[in-house]
């Protein structure tokens, strides 16, 4: 409705459809007929979800979740599938005969906003092919409570030796220091498929196949 | 008195206390879980015990090797002949194909739900729907009892009883070992078998928790009533349970002046009760039987305002005053609206009501405001919600028990659940008829409309009673349910309404009651004849209303159990979609 501001002050007269004040009858003050009311929805919940349950036919939790009934999650029985890019605890990939494809660039732990990443790069020895070519991780610690869960590591990877497709959330453990993954525990983990190789493969230097040059400096 | 009388006794004690506090204990239970069950949650059923795969084989084995021996071992020690061997082999056909489709639907229900392990597994799930076999089954009942009925006498008749009264035995046990030994043999695959019972471990491992716990008592406390307040809470609670009759009287034979107990196997006349060898199924037979309930149930109320009062806390004094003052208006109430009753019954003495509801209509026709507004006091004296004003957790943290711990406080919360036993068993018996199921008397199923006998069948004594004292078990669960429905379906009332919904509404309610019954019974006492004929055949449709709405509600609950569930799957969310591409959320069952 309009108000007219340069009308004179006042009551205004107010137009509208008058509603009818809801009477309280003999039912509604008694209360019986919606206590009976709030009972047969209690019992039809007890009734409806206990034979569910007993028959063991609960609701899926996720893919009948819009139903009624039970919709919980019996953890650790039963677990919602994670979505497959979900990012979950830290990997670090194998190389075929078992050691970490990691380079020790350390790229990850430069893009790493949350400082979480610690690495203690390592030189192969006199005589092995990749010495002076790569290094390896000597030490290799994830602190699980600081990291941010964003990503930016596998992102900033160049060798695809670190990655999140774990698919496990971190646990309750009891203390922090147990949150402080060293790397043969990140070694010990595998992608959702089970295998700790990464799909791309990697070509050792002098491979065939090998992208780059090698120490003679040939392709 | 004799050496049987005193373990009858006994027994009889024991039975009343351990009915009263299992069914507090498992109520507690139920308050959890089906309290979540309602909220669409699963509930407490984590705690587990761990069984052996050998020690779980056994412990499911054990027993149903020894009932099938039993059975076999009595029916071939103990011949009989004529009608005897009738009804043996009824009972035991009727056993055999109940035990066969029990065992098939269970099986057929486990590979429905678990998927297929094995070559029977896969026969089993090859006949198709499981509640075939419930159908096939409730046929077969129906088949071999118009054939028991039908072929009386005849010679086909006697071929099929002597069948029955063989292989009834047999089939039934062999029922019974082959569901154990499927059951056991599946755990073949397994290391280990948790043992929930249903959640049931949780209010045990709850209750052995409270033994342990601290016992605080406040430094100022009076130390002596801070002790004494629970157990003055709980006594009353559990004693009360004395008079009341938990089935009819029960009569043994006698035989040179000593009760004869293999005589309980007759059928007894109609009408009347023994002379010698009787034992009435109540703790204590007193006459003044509801006087003594009302007496030591209202010594309850001293029990929460010793704890208030002794805790030197100001919550817990206003707890137990509060508990005081709500007990005390609905104990009014409580005696008031009986009195309607006592004048109906014309007794105070709890086993002559129940058999006056037996021989006439259950309490609940003749009064039936009077059962409304008794429930609803024994709910307000019970202190639980919606009437938990003493205990009133957002404004006085717990009430009358705050300064409780441990077993003290456990002994509190338990007389509570005691509390609400004590009422369902109060109200079963004076308003549902407490043992008495309609249409079964003394000597059996006996259906009669005024005065024409539709259908007889003669019960040896001993079935009657047992029937009778699961009828009164099953009243007293079914109150109890309904107790833990209202528990969780009212919101908590405020301390004015509590105490006007009492003095102001139930009290007059209760007055007014008393003198309409007063007025009811001088018109029916100054009426004619046809009148009283005619009510005396409006009480007998009573009793068919009652069998009518019994066996209905037992015809819906198994056509709900059997009802197909329909599920609306819909992928709403990544997550849906993703998990029905991997075929759906691992499930495991949780141990009901």
């Amino acid at each position: 409705m309009a108000i007219n501001i340069n009308g004179p002050l006042g009551p205004k007269k107010v137009s509208g459809k008058a509603i009818a004040r809801p009477t309280r009858s003999l039912a509604v003050q008694s209360y019986v007929p919606e206590i009976a009311k709030g009972l047969g929805i209690t019992m039809k919940h007890f009734f409806v979800n206990t034979k569910e349950t007993a028959l063991g036919q609960r609701n899926d939790p996720v893919l009948e979740s819009i139903d009624d009934g039970i919709n919980c999650i019996s953890y650790p029985e039963q677990r919602r599938p994670y979505p497959a890019r979900f990012r979950g605890l830290h990997r670090l990939t194998h190389r075929p005969d078992g050691s970490p494809r990691c380079v020790a660039c350390l790229c990850c732990s430069t893009a790493c906003p949350a400082q979480c990443i610690h690495i203690e790069a390592g030189e192969y020895p006199e005589g092995d092919p990749r010495r002076g070519y790569e290094r390896y991780p000597k030490r290799f610690v994830i602190d699980e409570l600081r990291c941010v869960f964003c990503g930016f590591c596998v992102e900033a990877c160049p060798c695809d030796a670190i990655r999140m497709d774990s698919g496990m959330h971190a646990a309750p453990y009891d203390s922090r220091d147990q949150f402080i993954f060293e790397r043969e525990r990140l070694l010990s983990f595998s992608g959702r498929d089970g295998t700790f190789e990464t799909a791309n493969p990697r070509k050792e230097p002098g491979e065939p196949g090998h992208p780059g040059v090698d120490r003679t400096k040939h392709h | 008195m004799t050496l049987e009388l005193i373990l009858l006794s006994a027994g009889k004690a024991l039975f009343m206390v351990m009915f009263g506090m299992n069914l507090a204990v498992i109520m507690t239970w139920a308050d959890r879980r089906q309290g979540a069950m309602i909220n669409d949650r699963v509930g407490p059923n984590r705690a587990v015990i761990w069984l052996p795969k050998r020690v779980a084989q056994a412990l499911v084995l054990a027993p149903a090797v020894l009932i099938a021996a039993a059975v076999v071992g009595y029916v071939v020690t103990h011949k009989v002949e004529g009608a005897p061997r009738l009804g043996r082999a009824l009972l035991f056909s009727q056993l055999a194909i109940f035990g066969l489709w029990a065992t098939l639907l269970a099986i057929a229900g486990r590979v429905a739900r678990s998927g297929v392990k094995n070559s029977f597994d896969a026969w089993v799930a090859s006949i198709g729907d499981p509640r075939s076999f419930l159908w096939l089954g409730l046929g077969a009942h129906a088949v071999t009892l118009a054939a028991a009925g039908l072929l009386r006498g005849t010679d086909i008749g006697r071929t099929l009883r002597d069948v029955g009264a063989s292989a009834g035995p047999a089939v039934f046990a062999a029922a019974v070992v082959g569901g154990a030994g499927y059951a056991a043999w599946s755990f073949e695959r397994v290391e280990r078998v948790g043992l929930r019972l249903f959640g049931l471990l949780h209010p045990a491992a709850d209750g052995l928790k409270t033994i342990w716990k601290e016992d605080f008592i406040p430094p100022n406390a009076d130390k002596f009533l801070h002790g004494l307040a629970p157990i003055v809470s709980f006594f009353p609670a559990l004693v009360v349970l004395a008079v009341v009759p938990f089935g009819d009287t029960l009569c043994f034979g006698s035989k040179a002046g000593r009760i004869d107990l293999t005589q309980v196997m007759r059928v007894v006349p109609r009408e009347g009760l023994c002379t010698e060898g009787a034992v009435p199924l109540q703790v204590l037979d007193v006459n003044v039987g509801l006087l003594y309930f009302f007496a030591v149930a209202g010594t309850g109320i001293v029990g929460a305002a010793l704890a208030g009062w002794a805790s030197d806390n100001k919550f817990s004094l206003l707890g137990g005053v509060r508990a005081a003052s709500q007990m005390v208006s609905y104990e009014v109430t409580l005696g008031l609206t009986l009195v309607g009753a006592m004048m109906v019954y014309g007794t105070l003495r709890v086993d002559e009501m129940v058999r006056w509801q037996s021989q006439n209509t259950w309490g609940i026709f003749v009064q039936p405001l009077a059962f409304v507004l008794f429930f609803t006091a024994s709910v307000a004296e019970s202190k639980r919600i919606p009437f938990d004003l003493p205990e009133g957790e957002s404004e006085l943290v717990a009430g009358y028990f705050t300064e409780y711990a441990g077993m003290k406080f456990a002994m509190f919360y338990f007389s509570e659940y005691v509390a609400v036993v004590a009422g369902s068993v109060l109200l079963s018996v004076l308003f549902l008829g407490g043992w008495h199921l309609p249409f079964i008397d003394r000597s059996g199923i006996h259906l009669q409309i005024g005065d024409t006998v539709l259908f007889h069948q003669t019960l040896s004594h001993v079935a009657v009673i047992v029937i009778g004292v699961l009828a009164f078990i099953g009243k007293v669960v079914a109150l109890c349910w309904l107790n833990l429905m209202i528990r969780w379906t009212l919101p908590r009332f405020r301390y004015d309404q509590l105490m006007r919904l009492s003095w102001r509404k139930l009290l007059p309610a209760s007055l007014v009651n008393i003198l309409v019954t007063g007025l009811v019974m001088l018109l029916i006492a100054g009426a004619s004849a046809s009148v009283q004929a005619g009510l005396k055949v409006a009480a007998d449709v009573t009793q068919l209303v009652i069998a009518v709405a019994g066996l209905s509600l037992g015809v819906w609950f198994v056509v709900f159990v059997t009802s197909p569930v329909k599920k609306k799957r819909i992928l709403a969310s990544t997550a849906a979609q993703f998990a029905a591409h991997l075929g759906g959320t691992r499930t495991a069952r949780m141990g009901a």
